[in-house]
C-alpha cells in the first residue's frame, strides 16, 4: 500500500472496504448445529421407539448420551478459540446466547425434577429451543436459524395439545428445522466463502 | 493540504489497520495481513507507530510453539478513528459532496 497521499474521499473508501472485508467473514461452519441437531433427534426419535418396543424400564437414559456432547463441545471450543486469527463481538454475543441457553436448561430440568413435574418439559424445552436459535438467527442475519426458531415456539404451543409420548416426535422435528436443515446451511455457507 | 487529519492515521495501511480492528474485537497478525495484502515486515513497523501512539493495544504470545501477535484497538484509537472520520466528512462536505 501507498503512504500517505491519498484524497478523504480514497480515506473513506479504503475504510469502507475494510469495514466489509472484516464483516464478511463468516466463522459459523455449523458443526455444533450438526452435532446437537443429529444427536437431540437421535435421543427423542429413540426414546420415542424405545417406550414404544417396551425394552427397557427407563428408556429415558438415552438422554445421558447428552453429557459425552458436551464433554466434546468443551473440548472442541477450547481447541477452536486457539486456532481462530479473529473474534468478533457477533461471535461473543452468540457464545454468550448459547451459554445462557445451557445454563437455563440445566436450571429448567433441577426445577423440573424438584417440583416432580416432568409432563410439561418438552413443551418449555421447545421454547427454550426458540430462545437461542432465533437469536443466533438475528445475530448472523441468517433467515434459516429464525424460521427454525420460530417453528420451535409454534411446536412449543402444539406439544401442550398433544399426548407426552407424541410430543418426542414434535421435539425430533423442531431439532431437524431449527438446527440439523441450518446447520447444513451454515456449512454450506461456510464452505463457499471459505474456499 | 490535510493538515488536519492525524497523520497517524492518514496512512493508507495505518489506516486499514484500524478499519479492520474497529469491525472486530481482536485480530491475529495474520488475518490483518491476508486482509490488507501488506508485506510481513512494512505491516510490522506501522502496527508499532500505531502501539506507540496507543491507538491499538498489542499482545505478543505463543501458540504450539509459533509466536502469535494479537491486536485490538484501545480506547484512545477508537476516539483518534471518529475524529479522523469527522474530519474526513467535513472535507468532503466542504468539496460539495
Amino acid at each position: 500500500m501507498e503512504e500517505d497521499n491519498f484524497s478523504p474521499q480514497q480515506s473513506l473508501l479504503l475504510i469502507d472496504s475494510m469495514i466489509n472485508k472484516a464483516r464478511n467473514r463468516f466463522s459459523e461452519n455449523g458443526f455444533m448445529y450438526l452435532l446437537w441437531g443429529w444427536l437431540i433427534f437421535i435421543c427423542a426419535a429413540g426414546h420415542f421407539v424405545l417406550i414404544k418396543l417396551e425394552w427397557f424400564a427407563h428408556p429415558e437414559i438415552i438422554w445421558a448420551s447428552t453429557w459425552l456432547a458436551v464433554i466434546y463441545q468443551v473440548v472442541y471450543f477450547s481447541r477452536r478459540k486457539k486456532s481462530e486469527q479473529v473474534k468478533t463481538y457477533s461471535d461473543g454475543i452468540i457464545n454468550s446466547i448459547w451459554i445462557s441457553f445451557g445454563v437455563c436448561m440445566f436450571i429448567l430440568v433441577f426445577i423440573l425434577s424438584k417440583y416432580n413435574i416432568w409432563p410439561i418439559m418438552y413443551p418449555l424445552v421447545l421454547m427454550m429451543y426458540g430462545v437461542p436459535t432465533f437469536l443466533s438467527g438475528t445475530v448472523m442475519q441468517f433467515t434459516p436459524l429464525k424460521v427454525g426458531g420460530t417453528v420451535c415456539w409454534v411446536l412449543a404451543i402444539a406439544a401442550s395439545f398433544v399426548p407426552s409420548l407424541y410430543v418426542l416426535l414434535l421435539v425430533a422435528l423442531a431439532v431437524v428445522v431449527a438446527w440439523i436443515i441450518p446447520g447444513y446451511l451454515l456449512r454450506k455457507k461456510f464452505n463457499a466463502e471459505n474456499e | 493540504m490535510f493538515k488536519d487529519l492525524d497523520p497517524i492515521l492518514h496512512s493508507q495501511l495505518r489506516l486499514a489497520v484500524i478499519s479492520l480492528l474497529i469491525s472486530v474485537k481482536e485480530a491475529e497478525f495474520t488475518f490483518l495481513r491476508e486482509k490488507t495484502n501488506a508485506t510481513a515486515g512494512n505491516l510490522s513497523v506501522q502496527i508499532n507507530k500505531l502501539k506507540e501512539a496507543g491507538y491499538i493495544d498489542v499482545l505478543k504470545q505463543f501458540h504450539n510453539n509459533y509466536p502469535q501477535t494479537i491486536c485490538k484497538i484501545s480506547p484512545k484509537g477508537i476516539d483518534a478513528f471518529e475524529v479522523y472520520v469527522k474530519a474526513l466528512q467535513s472535507y468532503t462536505h466542504t468539496n460539495g459532496q
